[in-house]
C-alpha cells in the first residue's frame, strides 16, 4: 500500500516537471478525481486490516494534501507563464491614432460672453435679452440722441423704415427695462447689434455687445471706474491697466471711452510702431458712462433721486484682444478649422 | 480732422513734443486717431542746380547733366526734356530712398555714370493737385532758389506731421483750427483769444449801397452776412495757404476759393462766394433773398446738376431765379470765374436739421453741409466774413468794399444755466474744492456767478445750447482727470435673492444645450441675420410660401444682405459651403439664432446643419434624441414629413409626446437637405439638418417633472427576437406591436439589427431586437420571460405575418 503511495507521489512529482494547464488538470481528474487513483486509495482503506488502515490512511490522506497543493500551485504557475506569454505577444502600436468621435466647441465670442455672465452674476446683475429688430424710439430717441447724431444717418444704421430698424447698440434694452421695472436695477444685455459698416479687415455689419446698466441711489463715476477695473481684470488680468479717456454719448454724461494697456506691445514699443495700437500703448475696448437725466426722465425715473451707469462691451474686440484675432470675418465664417481652436 | 501740428503750434503755444502732445491731448477728450508724416518714407533728396546740359554721346532720348549738390558737383544722367541750365531741382543722391521705397545707386547709364536720379514731382510722392504747375512727365523745377545741397523734402511741405482729431458730435466747434487750439488751450490752462482781425477797406463806395439782404424764414436762416470785393485777380494761392488746405484734405482751386476754405478750416464757418454780376438787381441794388424753394423748382448746383427742390428747401436767391442751395452747394449761375471781377461773400448761419434734411433728400453732402448740419454758433459769423476779406489784403486779389450787410435779427445770447458744486462732485465721486471746479469751468469759457438762488453758468455761444449740469460735470471731470476718480467697489447687497437674478433658466438651458451638442461633435456657428432673398431660390421655396415674404432692409449693404432671414438654414448652408470648399472632411455646425417673421416677431430656433462620413439620417436623429431625452424625456413621435427644402424620402416632424392622452408638441424636423438645395450651395455631398423650435423646447424642458425611480436592485433578463417581415413595415409599427404583448416587466426594446439580402426573400427584411425584462421584487425566471416572448412573438405573426427565425 505504502509503496503505491509512493509511486503515485513519484508520478506527480514526474509530471508536474513541466506542465501545461490540460496536463494539469488531467492529472487532477487522474488522481484526485472521483475516480481518480488516490480517491480509489482513500476509497479502498475500508478494506484494510485496522492496524494497517491507521497508517495508510495517515500516509494516503497526507498524499492527497499534498498532491492537491502542488496541483494548485502549478496550475496558478502554468496560467502566470501563459499570461506572461499573451502578454509579451499582445502588444500593439500605443501611437495609432485613437477613435475620435470628435468633441465640438462653443464659438469664441459665446465663451467670452459666458466669462463676461459670471462676473456679473457674481456682481448681483441679472441676465436679459431684447430684440434685434427695435422702435427707432428705443433705439435713438429715448437715449437722448439729437436729430443730428451722425449714428442715426442711413449710411450707419438700417432702417427698415420711418419707425423700425436694426439696432445700432444693446442700449434700447436700457430704455425697455426701466420702462418696466423700478431701481434698483442691476442688469446685463448681451446680444447681436447691427451697423452699416462694409465688410473688410476691421468690420463687420454684424458684433456683439454686452450692455450694462446699473440704477440706484448714489452711483457715481467711481463706482463705473470701479467696475470697469473689474471687468478688465476679470477678462485680462489683474496686471492689465485702463485709461478712462472723455467722450461723447448722447446718453451718457459724463462719457468715457475705456482702454486698456496694448495687449500685442504692452504698451511699450513707442518707438517702432505696435501694429495693433498704432503706437499710442493703448487699444480703445468700449464706451460707459454715467446715465443721462433726461434718459431716467423718458423712462419715468426721477433724475433727482436715482443715479447710474451704463456700459457697452463689444465682445468681438474683448475676443479678439484676448486671443489676437486679426480679423473679426473669422467669427461668421464658421470654418471648423478656426472654431475647434478654442 | 486733419491738422498739420505746425498750423496749430502757430496760433497756440504747445509746450510738449508731438508724441507727449497727443498722449495729453487724448487724455483730456480731444483724442488723436493718427498721425502721419508727410514723406515718410523719401530720404536722401536735396536741392541741386543744373550747371551743365549735354545730349549723351550714344543715347538720343538721355541728357548728361553736371548738377551741383552743394559740397560737389555730379554727373547725373535723365531722360527729361523740360530742363535748362541753371534750374533749381530736387537730387535724390546715391543711397536715397523715394516713394514706395525705391533705392536709388549709382549706375552707368549706356556707358556714362550717373550718381544719382533727379526727380518728377511723381517720384516724391506728390501729384498735380499738390503742384498744380509743375510738368507731370518732367523733372520738377523749384520756382525759387534754395541753398544748395539742403533737405529738400520741407521746401516741397514733405515733412509736415499731420496730426487727425476726432470730432465728437455733441462739439462741432472743435471741427476747425481755432476750435482746437482753443481746446489746446484749456488743456494746457491758457488763456485764449480769437486773433484779431484788420481789414483795409481799400474799394469804393458801401456794400449798404449795392446790396440788399432779406430772409424771409428767420427760424431757418437766424443771420445772414454779405460782404463785397471788387477789382477781383483770379490766380492761384500762395504756396503756404495751398500746403495747409492739402494737409486738411482739401485740393487748391484758385485764391478765392481757397481763401473761403482756408477760413472753414480756421473758424469752422463754411462761406460762399458768388460772382456778383450775375445777381439781379432791385432798385438799383444786388439783392439777395433767403427763401424756401417752391415745391418743382430748379437750380443747377456747381458740379452741373440739376437739382429739383421741394417746399422745405432753404434757397438763396435774387428777386429772379435761385443762386444757391443755402449751406450745400451753390448755383452753376453764380459761380467765380477767371472773368469775375467782383464777388459777393456770404457768411450765414441756417439751421441745422433744414440742412440735413436737404443734404439726405438731395443725396449731396459738401464740406459745408457736413458743418452746417451740426449747428453752428452764428456768432462765428462776423468773425469769419472779416477774416475772409483779411487774407484778400494779404494776398491782393481784389479790393475790399467798406461795411457789410448783417442780418441777425435774434442775436443768440449766452445761456445761463444753474447748478450746485455738490452735486457735481456727488455725480464724480469726487470732493474738489468749489473754486477748482469754477476754475476748470474758466478753462474753456465758462463763467461762474452767484445767481438769486444758486449758482449760475454762463455758457459760451460757441458752446452750443442745451447744456445741464451734467455737461457741466464732465468739463469738470476731464480737467480734473477722469484717471484720477478714485474707483470704487460694490458693497451693496443685491437687489434681489441670487436665486432671482443672473441666468434666467432658459438662458442657463441654452449653455446647457449648447454645451451638450459640443459634446456630441458639432460645433457652434454665428451667421448674420440678413441675406439675399435669393435664398428663397437656392432652398426651392414655391412663389406662394410664406417665407419668401421677407422682412426688407431700406438701406442694406447690397443684395446680398437686404433680408432679414425667414428661415435660418441658409446661413448655416453658407458656412458649410465654406467647409466643403476648404475640404474639411466633415463638419457639424450648430446655431441658436432668429428666424424674422415680422418686424415684431423673432422667433428662436436651434438649427443643427452637417456633412461627412460618420453623418447620416440615423446618426443626426440619434442626436437629437440624446438631446431631447437628456432635456425634456418622454416620447418622441418622428412622422414622414415633406418641406421644399428637404429630401422628400428622408425628413420626418418631431413631436413629442409626454403621454398617450395628452396632447402632442410640435418641437420641428430633421433629415437630409434636398440634393438640390445642397448643390445650391456647391456642397458635393449629403447634408443633414435639424431645426427645433426653441421656444417648444424651453417650453416642455420647464414642464419636465423632477422625480426619482430608484435603479432596479435585480439583474435584467435579457432575450434576443429575430424574424422577417415585409420591408414597408416601420420599426415603429413593431415596437408599437411588442410593447402591447411585452408585460409589465419589458423595460427596453432595442433594434440592432436590420437586414436585406442573401438569404432574405426580395421585398422582405430581417429584424433582430434585444429585449429587457426587469422585475422590481425579483430575479426573473427564464420561464417567466419565455411567456412574454411566447405572447410578443404571436403578435408579431398575427399582426404583421412576421416568420420567426
Amino acid at each position: 500500500m505504502l509503496e503505491k503511495l509512493s509511486q503515485l507521489r513519484e508520478e506527480i512529482s514526474q509530471a508536474l516537471q513541466s506542465p501545461t494547464p490540460e496536463a494539469i488538470e488531467n492529472l487532477r481528474v487522474k488522481m484526485l478525481g472521483k475516480k481518480g487513483e488516490i480517491t480509489s486509495v482513500l476509497k479502498g482503506l475500508g478494506a484494510l486490516e485496522p492496524n494497517e488502515r491507521k497508517s495508510a490512511g495517515q500516509a494516503a490522506n497526507e498524499l492527497r494534501d499534498w498532491a492537491q497543493e502542488q496541483i494548485d500551485t502549478a496550475k496558478v504557475q502554468a496560467q502566470g507563464v501563459l499570461q506572461a506569454q499573451a502578454l509579451t505577444t499582445e502588444h500593439i502600436d500605443i501611437t495609432l491614432p485613437g477613435k475620435r468621435r470628435g468633441i465640438g466647441r462653443l464659438h469664441p465670442l459665446t465663451q467670452v460672453y459666458g466669462k463676461l455672465e459670471e462676473l456679473f452674476i457674481s456682481l448681483g446683475f441679472d441676465i436679459v435679452e431684447g430684440p434685434h429688430i427695435e422702435t427707432v424710439y428705443h433705439n435713438f430717441d429715448a437715449l437722448n440722441t439729437p436729430e443730428s447724431h451722425p449714428s442715426r444717418d442711413v449710411t450707419d444704421t438700417f432702417y427698415f423704415n420711418d419707425d423700425y430698424l436694426l439696432r445700432c447698440h444693446t442700449s434700447p434694452m436700457q430704455v425697455r427695462l426701466m420702462e418696466k421695472q423700478k431701481p434698483p436695477i442691476r442688469v446685463v444685455v448681451p446680444g447681436k447689434v447691427f451697423r452699416r459698416d462694409e465688410i473688410d479687415a476691421t468690420h463687420t455689419p454684424v458684433f456683439h455687445q454686452m450692455e450694462g446698466l446699473v440704477i440706484d441711489k448714489n452711483i457715481h463715476m467711481g463706482d463705473l471706474r470701479g467696475i470697469m477695473e473689474l471687468i478688465a481684470s476679470h477678462i485680462f488680468g489683474a496686471n492689465m491697466k485702463i485709461r478712462l479717456r472723455p467722450s461723447f454719448f448722447p446718453f451718457t454724461e459724463p462719457s468715457a471711452e475705456v482702454d486698456i494697456t496694448c495687449y500685442a506691445c504692452n504698451g511699450k514699443t513707442r518707438q517702432d510702431p505696435c501694429r495693433v495700437c498704432k503706437g499710442s500703448g493703448w487699444v480703445e475696448l468700449w464706451g460707459c458712462g454715467m446715465v443721462h437725466p433726461k434718459v431716467l426722465e423718458n423712462c419715468g425715473i426721477d433724475p433727482a433721486v436715482y443715479s447710474g451707469y451704463a456700459f457697452g462691451l463689444g465682445v468681438d474686440r474683448i475676443t479678439s484682444a484676448l486671443y489676437g484675432i486679426t480679423d473679426p470675418r473669422f467669427y461668421f465664417e464658421n470654418d471648423v478649422q478656426f472654431l475647434k481652436q478654442f | 480732422m486733419n491738422l498739420p501740428m505746425s498750423w496749430l503750434r502757430d496760433i497756440v503755444n504747445i509746450p510738449d513734443t508731438t508724441p507727449v502732445f497727443v498722449e495729453k491731448s487724448t487724455d483730456a477728450g480731444l483724442k488723436i486717431e493718427g498721425i502721419t508724416t508727410t514723406g515718410e518714407e523719401i530720404t536722401n533728396v536735396i536741392v541741386g542746380q543744373i550747371k551743365s546740359l549735354s545730349r549723351h554721346p550714344d543715347a538720343d532720348k538721355l541728357w548728361v547733366t553736371q548738377t551741383d549738390i552743394g559740397k560737389e558737383t555730379v554727373q547725373i544722367i535723365t531722360g527729361a526734356d523740360n530742363l535748362k541750365e541753371g534750374d533749381y531741382i530736387p537730387v535724390a543722391v546715391h543711397g536715397a530712398t523715394l516713394v514706395g521705397g525705391l533705392k536709388i545707386k549709382k549706375s552707368k547709364m549706356r556707358g556714362l555714370e550717373s550718381n544719382g536720379m533727379l526727380c518728377s514731382i511723381g517720384e516724391l510722392g506728390c501729384t498735380l493737385e499738390d503742384f498744380p504747375y509743375a510738368t507731370e512727365e518732367g523733372i520738377y523745377v523749384f520756382p525759387e532758389a534754395h541753398p544748395l545741397g539742403d533737405d529738400a523734402k520741407p521746401i516741397m511741405g514733405l515733412s509736415e506731421e499731420v496730426l487727425d482729431f476726432e470730432i465728437l458730435s455733441n462739439r462741432p466747434d472743435t471741427n476747425a483750427v481755432l476750435g482746437i487750439a482753443r481746446e489746446v488751450a484749456a488743456m494746457y490752462d491758457k488763456p485764449f483769444a480769437l486773433p484779431e482781425i484788420t481789414v483795409q477797406e481799400n474799394g469804393g463806395g458801401g456794400v449798404s449801397d449795392l446790396v440788399t439782404v432779406e430772409i424771409k424764414d428767420a427760424d431757418k436762416c437766424p443771420r445772414y452776412i454779405a460782404r463785397v470785393v471788387e477789382n477781383i485777380k483770379i490766380a492761384p494761392s500762395p504756396r503756404w495757404m495751398q500746403k495747409r488746405l492739402e494737409a486738411a484734405g482739401l485740393r487748391p482751386v484758385n485764391n478765392i476759393v481757397d481763401i473761403t476754405n482756408y477760413v472753414m478750416l480756421e473758424y469752422g464757418q463754411p462761406l460762399h462766394a458768388f460772382d456778383i454780376s450775375a445777381v439781379a438787381k432791385k432798385e438799383g441794388k444786388h439783392n439777395i433773398i433767403v427763401r424756401t424753394a417752391s415745391a418743382g423748382e430748379k437750380i443747377t448746383t456747381l458740379d452741373g446738376v440739376e437739382r429739383i427742390l421741394n417746399e422745405n428747401t432753404l434757397l438763396i436767391a435774387d428777386c429772379e431765379k435761385p443762386l444757391a442751395i443755402a449751406g450745400v452747394m451753390g448755383g452753376d449761375n453764380t459761380k467765380v470765374m477767371d472773368s469775375t471781377t467782383a464777388i459777393l461773400f456770404e457768411s450765414a448761419n441756417f439751421d441745422a436739421a433744414c440742412i440735413r434734411a436737404t443734404s439726405k433728400r438731395l443725396g449731396l453732402r459738401t464740406d459745408a453741409s457736413a458743418r452746417y448740419e451740426k449747428g453752428l454758433d452764428p456768432n462765428l459769423s462776423a468773425a469769419s466774413v472779416n477774416r475772409a476779406m483779411e487774407l484778400v489784403n494779404q494776398l491782393a486779389c481784389g479790393n475790399v468794399i467798406a461795411g457789410s450787410v448783417d442780418i441777425y435779427p435774434a442775436p443768440r445770447l449766452p445761456e445761463a444755466i444753474p447748478f450746485d458744486p455738490e452735486a457735481i462732485n456727488q455725480r464724480l465721486g469726487t470732493k474738489i474744492p468749489p473754486d477748482e471746479i469754477y476754475a476748470y469751468l474758466q478753462r474753456v469759457g465758462i463763467e461762474t456767478r452767484r445767481g438769486t438762488t444758486s449758482y449760475e453758468a454762463i455758457i459760451p455761444t460757441h458752446l452750443g445750447t442745451g447744456w445741464g449740469e451734467v455737461d457741466l460735470a464732465e468739463e469738470v471731470a476731464r480737467f480734473y482727470g477722469y484717471n484720477r476718480i478714485k474707483s470704487r467697489y460694490a458693497q451693496k447687497i443685491p437687489a434681489t435673492l441670487p436665486h432671482q437674478t443672473g441666468m434666467s433658466p432658459r438662458r442657463r438651458r441654452d449653455m446647457a444645450i449648447k454645451q451638450a451638442l459640443a459634446g456630441l461633435g458639432y460645433f457652434e456657428a454665428l451667421t448674420y441675420p440678413f441675406e439675399s432673398p435669393k435664398a428663397a431660390d437656392k432652398l426651392l421655396l414655391p412663389a406662394d410660401d410664406a417665407a419668401r415674404n421677407f422682412v426688407e432692409i431700406t438701406n442694406p449693404l447690397g443684395e446680398d444682405f437686404s433680408v432679414m432671414r425667414s428661415l435660418t438654414l441658409g446661413g448655416l448652408l453658407s458656412s458649410l459651403s465654406t467647409n466643403f470648399a476648404k475640404r474639411n472632411d466633415s463638419a457639424r455646425l450648430f446655431e441658436m439664432a432668429w428666424e424674422y417673421k415680422s418686424l415684431t416677431e423673432e422667433r428662436p430656433r436651434l438649427t443643427l446643419m452637417a456633412y461627412g462620413t460618420d453623418m447620416d439620417y440615423l446618426a443626426l436623429k440619434g442626436d437629437i434624441e440624446d438631446l431631447l431625452s437628456a432635456f425634456i424625456g418622454g416620447k418622441y413621435v418622428f412622422t414622414p414629413l415633406v418641406l421644399p427644402y428637404m429630401h422628400p424620402g428622408r425628413t420626418a416632424s418631431i413631436t413629442h409626446q409626454l403621454h398617450p392622452k395628452r396632447e402632442a408638441t410640435s418641437l420641428g424636423y430633421l433629415g437630409e437637405v434636398h440634393p438640390q438645395v445642397a448643390a445650391n450651395y456647391d456642397i458635393e455631398t449629403r447634408v443633414y439638418t435639424a431645426v427645433l423650435d426653441l421656444d417648444a423646447l424651453h417650453t416642455l424642458a420647464e414642464g419636465k417633472k423632477l422625480s426619482f425611480t430608484p435603479p432596479p436592485k435585480f439583474p435584467a433578463m435579457v432575450r434576443d427576437l429575430a424574424f422577417t417581415v415585409a420591408e414597408h413595415v416601420t420599426a415603429a409599427e413593431v415596437e408599437a406591436a411588442i410593447r402591447e404583448r411585452g408585460g409589465q416587466y419589458l423595460a427596453e426594446v432595442a433594434l440592432f439589427d436590420v437586414y436585406q439580402g442573401k438569404q432574405i426573400e426580395a421585398g422582405f427584411k430581417s429584424m433582430a431586437y434585444s429585449l429587457r425584462f426587469v422585475a422590481p421584487d425579483r430575479t426573473l425566471t427564464d420561464e417567466a420571460a419565455q411567456k412574454f416572448l411566447t405572447a410578443i412573438r404571436g403578435n408579431l405573426s398575427q399582426k404583421f405575418n412576421a416568420q420567426l427565425r
